[in-house]
């Protein structure tokens, strides 16, 4: 989700098989930069081998290009990954966030299990609870929104939608991107 | 073409056979026309990305550059457009660059229809293919299988239907400019009307032998108003059990930073 | 209906897995031990496919006993973990993938932190607290939920077992043939006595 000058990545924290809950400590946003952030969902075993997949390359570009890698080079890293497996896809949808280390401006988009894009200018939402969160952000953000703000506002969208999706929830982690810090909150939220 | 990777394929299938549902890929069931008029062509689009029922994006692009005085209007799997658009972009600059000429439509056309005919249908890539080069003004469309048609005026997508009837009662030859353009939008807004797959707003292309004016978002119909509320929570609303803020001047702390004076002796070597 | 069950402590993982070998509706063995040693501090109990288990289970084991040898020291039950979700994922993606399901329990030979790792034939991997495998999933993880500490002694720790292990007796259709029950301390791994005669009446 889009801020002033901010972007916010958040996700909840189950692992499940259809209906039975395996762990509720499973994050699934991960780290590619001081500000690149991607959260990863659907399929386990997937969000687990394409995050360390974009680990390896993205640290073969440190290495190549010694800098660190732009969030938005960093879409289409993902974007072109994803579809050179455009007939045996990865079950991921992913998001990424983050700010452009020169402009400072905010950057999030999002794709769909074979590498579409998304860009957007306000929001992206993926997983389970996906028309859930399409309802709740699309209600609740707004533009400008400052870092306490927003973290208020991508909180209340993930757990109200979570709560009204079997298949999420069980805590929820929240990273407030902003351009010299980053906070990450561990949210209270349903175990059920 | 380097090609695909293949190696989830057969574990796929058996996921899916185990009942797991295969993901859905976003599709611009779409709204994209194409005219020729007397000193060019128009191609336009809607900007509507779906992904069942549901809007994925609701201002997209579908108006792919290919060459400078080539673009190219994508339906189908976005994805698959998107790709197979960059592609063939990039293969017909290496190729103007090898031959020293401009690059024409009909090479572009041609090297679509190949990549799509090898692919059998299975990369969903329909498209309205459009340019000015030094044999003419041209105007195609491409679908997934590898067929082509050459016409003066062309729509696809779901919306093709609605938008063909507004050719079908209001085109005549020798349009101006501003005729075309604004017939094609008129197609394209009959497609955001009238089909669920278009919506949005209207891109505008018009490709001339001097210059391409790209139009995004040339009319705007569907602007979100303003809200008269605000959901805007307070501070404080959301519970929170653990708080971690990483600062990057704490980042010195584990890695230690030397500024180089500009006396400094030994100067990074640079070619020059 | 092979029972995995895996429980960590303040100082210790404790690993348990039937000891019945089934195929069918028949049971070949009742004294089968579908645990794997790896190295000094970290066991593997596996269930799934006959022939696919003990062939991953022993060439997991082969590793990362060559590994110990080459660089005389151990893996840390954390990177053995992740090695094993790595060749699982490629085997996943060959013509005939194993199907294994397994659970990975040590004590950091440095920190002796106890850790558990539950992985599935998807290769999908998770540190967990406590975990279990096949349908004993259905009846131990809710008791596991209500009466697992983070902090709890080796006593409670095989109490708890017992617990699961009485409910698995009283709900599953077909015996079991009672458990092979393994501790892993920052000592090492020690095998526990279990009652596998115990009678359990129905409620």
């Amino acid at each position: 989700m889009v801020g002033k000058d901010c972007v916010a990545i958040a996700c909840d924290l189950r692992l499940g098989l259809q209906a039975l809950t395996v762990s509720n400590n499973f994050p699934k946003i991960f780290q590619y930069g001081d500000n690149v952030f991607l959260g990863l969902t659907g399929l386990a075993t997937d969000v687990s081998t394409v995050s360390d997949l974009f680990r390896y390359k993205v640290n073969m570009y440190r290495l190549r290009e010694e800098r660190n890698i732009a969030p938005r080079t960093f879409a289409n890293l993902v974007s072109s990954s994803l579809y050179e497996r455009r007939f045996g896809p990865y079950f991921v949808s992913p998001v990424v966030a983050g700010l452009d280390p020169k402009t400072g401006q905010p950057f999030i988009c999002g794709f769909d299990s074979i590498g579409c894009i998304d860009f957007a200018k306000d929001f992206i939402v993926s997983g389970t609870a996906t028309e859930q969160l399409f309802g709740m952000c699309e209600s609740l953000w707004e533009p400008d929104l400052g870092p306490d703000a927003l973290f208020e506002t991508i909180s209340q969208a993930l757990l109200n939608a979570v709560d009204r999706d079997a298949l999420s929830g069980w805590g929820a982690h929240v990273y407030i991107i902003e351009k010299d810090k980053v906070t990450k909150r561990l949210l209270k939220g349903r175990q059920d | 073409m380097p090609g695909f990777d293949f190696s989830n394929y057969n574990r796929n299938a058996a996921l899916h056979a185990r009942g797991v549902p295969l993901p859905k890929a976003t599709s611009t069931g779409t709204t994209i026309v194409g005219c020729i008029y007397d000193g060019g062509v128009v191609i336009a689009a809607d900007t509507r990305a779906t992904s069942g029922p549901i809007v994925a994006d609701k201002n997209c692009e579908k108006l792919h550059y290919i060459a400078p005085n080539i673009w190219c209007a994508g339906a189908g799997t976005a994805a698959d457009t998107e790709f197979t658009t960059a592609l063939i972009s990039s293969q017909l600059e290496l190729h103007s660059l090898s031959t020293g000429r401009k690059p024409r439509v009909v090479t572009c056309m041609t090297m679509l229809k190949q990549h799509l005919f090898r692919y059998q249908g299975y990369v969903g890539a329909y498209l309205v293919v459009a340019g000015v080069d030094p044999t003419g003004t041209h105007l195609f469309t491409v679908h997934a299988h590898g067929s082509t048609d050459k016409l003066p005026y062309v729509t696809m997508g779901s919306g093709s239907l609605a938008a063909m009837s507004v050719f079908e009662t209001q085109w005549r030859a020798q349009l101006t400019r501003d005729d075309a353009v604004k017939l094609c939008a008129d197609a394209i807004e009959a497609g955001i009307w009238n089909d669920l797959g278009s919506g949005s707003n209207v891109d505008v292309a018009v490709i001339t032998p001097e210059k391409t004016t790209l139009m995004r978002n040339y009319i705007r119909p569907n602007e979100r108003t303003q809200k008269l509320g605000s959901y805007a929570f307070p501070k404080g609303t959301t519970a929170v059990l653990n708080e971690k803020i990483i600062r990057k001047e704490e980042i010195g702390k584990y890695v230690s930073v030397l500024e180089l004076t500009e006396e400094s002796d030994d100067k990074m070597e640079v070619d020059t | 209906m092979e029972v995995l069950l895996g429980i960590t402590g303040k100082d210790f993982t404790l690993i348990a897995a039937s000891k019945a070998a089934m195929r069918g509706a028949t049971i070949l063995k009742a004294s089968d031990d579908k645990t794997r040693q790896l190295n000094k501090h970290t066991l593997m109990a596996f269930s799934g496919e006959a022939g696919d288990t003990v062939q991953f289970a022993e060439y997991i084991q082969a590793n990362s006993q060559l590994y110990s040898m080459r660089n005389e020291t151990d893996l840390s039950p954390s990177a053995l973990a992740h090695f094993v979700r790595g060749e699982l994922a490629s085997s996943l993606r060959s013509r005939k993938p194993y199907n294994v399901n397994l659970l990975l329990g040590g004590v950091d030979p440095i920190t002796h932190k106890p850790s558990l790792y539950w992985l599935d034939y998807l290769a999908s991997l998770a540190p967990v607290p406590y975990a279990a495998h096949g349908y004993a999933q259905y009846y131990c993880l809710s008791i596991l939920d209500k009466h697992h500490h983070p902090d709890i002694t080796l006593e409670q720790g095989l109490k708890l077992l017992d617990l699961c292990t009485d409910e698995l007796k009283r709900r599953l259709p077909i015996d079991f043939k009672g458990m092979v029950v393994k501790v892993v301390t920052k000592d090492g791994i020690e095998e526990k006595p279990f009652d596998d005669d115990k009678v359990v009446k129905s409620a």
